[in-house]
């Protein structure tokens, strides 16, 4: 009698699927296909509704006209846009009468000075709290963060009083006799702005580098010594290079907000000569009939401010690919 | 750290000031954080653009703009509403102003008198407001309209004709140049609130009276290297912009003329090299006093209000501040006015309020506070020098201080001030508008 092979039925869809699950459930819980895709929704709807929908704004604004009270009035339809604001601006800037090149200069130096003080500065604070801090590290770092629990807005209220001519900065140069005279730091200096600048920031550069600091492999620093190097040698050739993510990180975080700041400047200074970017920017959006200028301005520096993103995120992805 | 007697003060200037994080002024330009976000578009704007973009255009409509020489009576849009009706009860009345721009207290007393509430909104400047009005869900009862915005915001239907019925103290109290002004002939949707002239704050110990009465040309000081960076101007376009065209002789403060434009903008550039000019908007009142300037252009209302920041209530302190105008009264004159919203909810309890600050003593009273004169027929302008008001009264903690200081006749406005057309500041053409506008951006952006 031949043996007949029981007939295998083919399996269904939903023993197939049973399979699957209980392939899968080896690995953990079983979820549907668009499970993990999803929890992507509310990042995608915060990106839509805060940066897609209000940047298309501003290029609607931009690319707009104004109504009849002079308050902006954007163009959606990119079909009726006029280039009339974007060409004056950027002739203002590049073009025959370039009024609006000093401060994108001034801009740029007090950006560049600003964030450079804030690493060295920042680093060495991190570098010490990360290495020598002991069990005071964290005492250390709430101390350095604290203030910046207060409003960025009091803290420089709170400079105006300490900078002015009787203020305590004074009062203490003149007990030290470091100055005869006060020195009037409000009256529009660059020095105060930059320090202003210095000041609001630093603490978006010392968290990063505490961080990437304190997680380098105490291990790694005595390879370093037993080969030979000098301290100062492990410094430059090991925890630097280590630390490089961080500094990018660091600079990028304090640059960014520095581009688009304009109180610092309003409240310890308002010289004309110590104009940034910012002020412009503000300054457009709060006169009648300028609210495209002021969108033009800002599209501008979002441009600027890509190259720094960009320069960013490919050192990142070098520092990744390093590992 | 000096204490101010103010300070914890519900309504204390610094108080607020320090609260909010911004100088706080009736011309307050300085900008909260939010005001960076360009403004967003009404859905009114929203709706004309998606329908018909473009048309709408830079036009500035078609309101005749209002001077002195061609006054306009504003279209009438909508009804004012009947007489002889009872004001709302228990209502809470929207006022949309300047901050720090009325007394409370009086405010309070009009309350207490009326049963009701209030609710007290403030913008930084005349764009955000009227933006916010644009927007057309805000139902404000009183508001606090510039001459610039108002022919627009009639023809736009953002406000209500007034029923003078309810207004009585209009026609008895205010000033006759008032009752009928070039902006809105007849009244018919303004009452007067304050004037103020535009002249030279300084600081009585480094500059004396006699020094800047007896200067030809006491606007040119602000250019004199002596005061490298003590000098202020106010970051206000119209308001600075005149200033350096008057001190170039030019008299014309409402000029379209693109030459007189970049002479004044030259001059201020000139400023910013000579002087190290600032700008601000908080410089008189709350800074002058401090000594961060010395010398500033300023409202008159600013430095009269200044006494009450003065670092110690001392009246050496009091003394130290200074006002210039012209002997001749050639300087920029003007006053603010009150309105009511269209979709006022309670548009009878705003004609009360009206009605109440155009009342003799409360408008002196409020006067008293903020220091911006009233155009009242009542007020003996001679005797402001030498009458204490009502909040100097109170202030136990202060020497008593006259509504004016008496060593600055100069700072009283007179009914004649007024009357000189071609110091009234008034709206400019579109193109005229972009000229100052540009010329103002030139000068902020430093060189």
């Amino acid at each position: 009698m031949p043996e007949t092979t029981p007939e295998v039925a083919e399996p269904s869809r939903r023993q197939l699927r049973r399979a699957e699950q209980a392939r899968r459930s080896e690995y953990g819980a079983w979820y549907p296909r668009w499970f993990w895709p999803s929890f992507a929704i509310p990042g995608v709807m915060w990106l839509i509704v805060f940066f897609v929908v209000p940047f298309y704004a501003v290029i609607s604004v931009a690319f707009g006209t104004i109504d009849s009270f002079r308050n902006p009035l954007p163009v959606w339809q990119p079909w009726y846009w006029t280039n009339k604001y974007i060409s004056g601006v950027l002739g203002h800037i590049l073009g025959t009468d370039p009024y609006l090149r000093p401060t994108y200069i001034r801009t740029f130096m007090y950006v560049a000075i600003a964030s450079t003080i804030c690493l060295v500065v920042g680093y060495a604070v991190a570098y010490y709290t990360a290495r020598h801090g002991g069990k005071y590290r964290t005492l250390i770092l709430v101390a350095l963060i604290s203030p910046f629990w207060i409003s960025y807005l009091m803290r420089m209220l709170a400079w105006v009083n300490l900078l002015s001519d009787d203020g305590y900065v004074n009062v203490i140069l003149e007990k030290l006799h470091l100055i005869s005279e006060p020195i009037s730091w409000l009256s529009g200096k660059d020095i105060t702005v930059v320090l202003g600048l210095v000041y609001g920031y630093i603490p978006y550069m010392i968290l990063p580098l505490f961080g990437y600091l304190d997680r380098i492999q105490p291990s790694l620093l005595e390879a370093g010594r037993d080969l030979g190097a000098s301290p100062a040698q492990t410094f430059w050739r090991v925890t630097l290079p280590l630390s490089k993510p961080a500094i990018y990180a660091g600079m990028v975080i304090v640059a960014l907000p520095m581009f688009g700041d304009y109180y610092t400047n309003n409240l310890l200074s308002g010289s004309p000569n110590t104009t940034m970017i910012g002020n412009l920017i503000d300054g457009s959006v709060i006169t009648a009939g300028q609210g495209p200028n002021g969108a033009v301005l800002v599209l501008i520096l979002m441009v600027i401010l890509l190259v720094p993103m960009v320069y960013y995120l490919r050192g990142t992805l070098k520092a990744q690919e390093a590992k | 750290m000096r204490r101010h007697p103010r300070e914890g003060w519900k309504d204390a200037r610094e108080y607020m000031e320090a609260k909010k994080g911004r100088s706080v002024s009736r011309r307050d330009f300085l900008r909260t954080s939010a005001g960076a976000a360009i403004t967003l578009p009404s859905l009114a704007a929203i709706m004309a653009a998606c329908s018909n973009p473009r048309t709408d255009g830079s036009t500035g409509g078609t309101v005749d703009v209002a001077t002195p020489d061609n006054p306009v009576r504003l279209p009438l849009v909508g009804q004012p509403i009947a007489d002889g009706l009872q004001p709302e009860k228990g209502a809470t009345l929207q006022i949309y102003n300047w901050d720090a721009y009325m007394w409370k207290k009086i405010i309070d007393e009009f309350c207490a008198e009326y049963d009701c509430n209030y609710e007290w909104t403030t913008f930084s400047n005349m764009e955000e407001a009227v933006a916010k009005i644009q927007t057309g869900q805000f139902n404000f009862d009183i508001f606090f309209p510039t001459v610039d915005p108002l022919g627009r915001l009639v023809k736009a239907g953002y406000l209500q004709p007034l029923n003078h019925s309810y207004i009585s103290n209009l026609a008895a109290n205010v000033w006759d140049n008032l009752q009928d002004p070039f902006y809105d002939k007849g009244a018919q949707y303004t009452v007067p609130y304050t004037t103020y002239t535009t002249g030279i704050a300084y600081r009585r110990d480094q500059i004396t009276d006699d020094e800047i009465r007896g200067n030809p040309n006491p606007r040119a000081m602000l250019w004199d290297p002596k005061y490298k960076d003590k000098v202020g101007v106010y970051d206000s376009t119209r308001d600075t912009i005149a200033f350096a065209l008057q001190k170039l002789g030019i008299n014309d403060v409402n000029t379209e003329n693109p030459a007189d434009i970049t002479k004044a903008k030259d001059a201020l550039l000139e400023l910013v090299e000579l002087v190290n000019v600032r700008t601000s908007i908080n410089g008189v009142y709350a800074r002058l006093p401090k000594g961060d300037y010395w010398i500033h252009n300023a409202w008159s209302g600013d430095i009269v209000a200044g006494w009450g920041y003065v670092p110690d209530y001392t009246q050496e302190n009091y003394e130290t501040l200074g006002y210039w105008f012209p002997a001749d009264r050639t300087g920029p004159t003007d006053n603010d006015m009150m309105a009511i919203g269209a979709n006022a909810q309670n548009p009878v309890l705003a004609h009360l309020f009206m009605n109440y600050f155009l009342d003799f003593q409360h408008a002196m009273d409020n006067f008293s506070w903020n220091g911006y004169q009233p155009p009242q027929k009542q007020a003996d302008v001679d005797a402001l020098t030498s009458t204490e008001g009502r909040y100097s009264a109170i202030s136990k903690w202060a020497p008593p201080i006259p509504y004016v200081p008496p060593w600055m006749p100069d700072a009283v406005v007179r009914e004649d001030d007024l009357n000189n057309a071609l110091f009234r500041g008034h709206e400019l053409s579109p193109e005229g508008d972009a000229l100052w506008s540009e010329a103002w951006q030139e000068f902020k952006a430093g060189a």
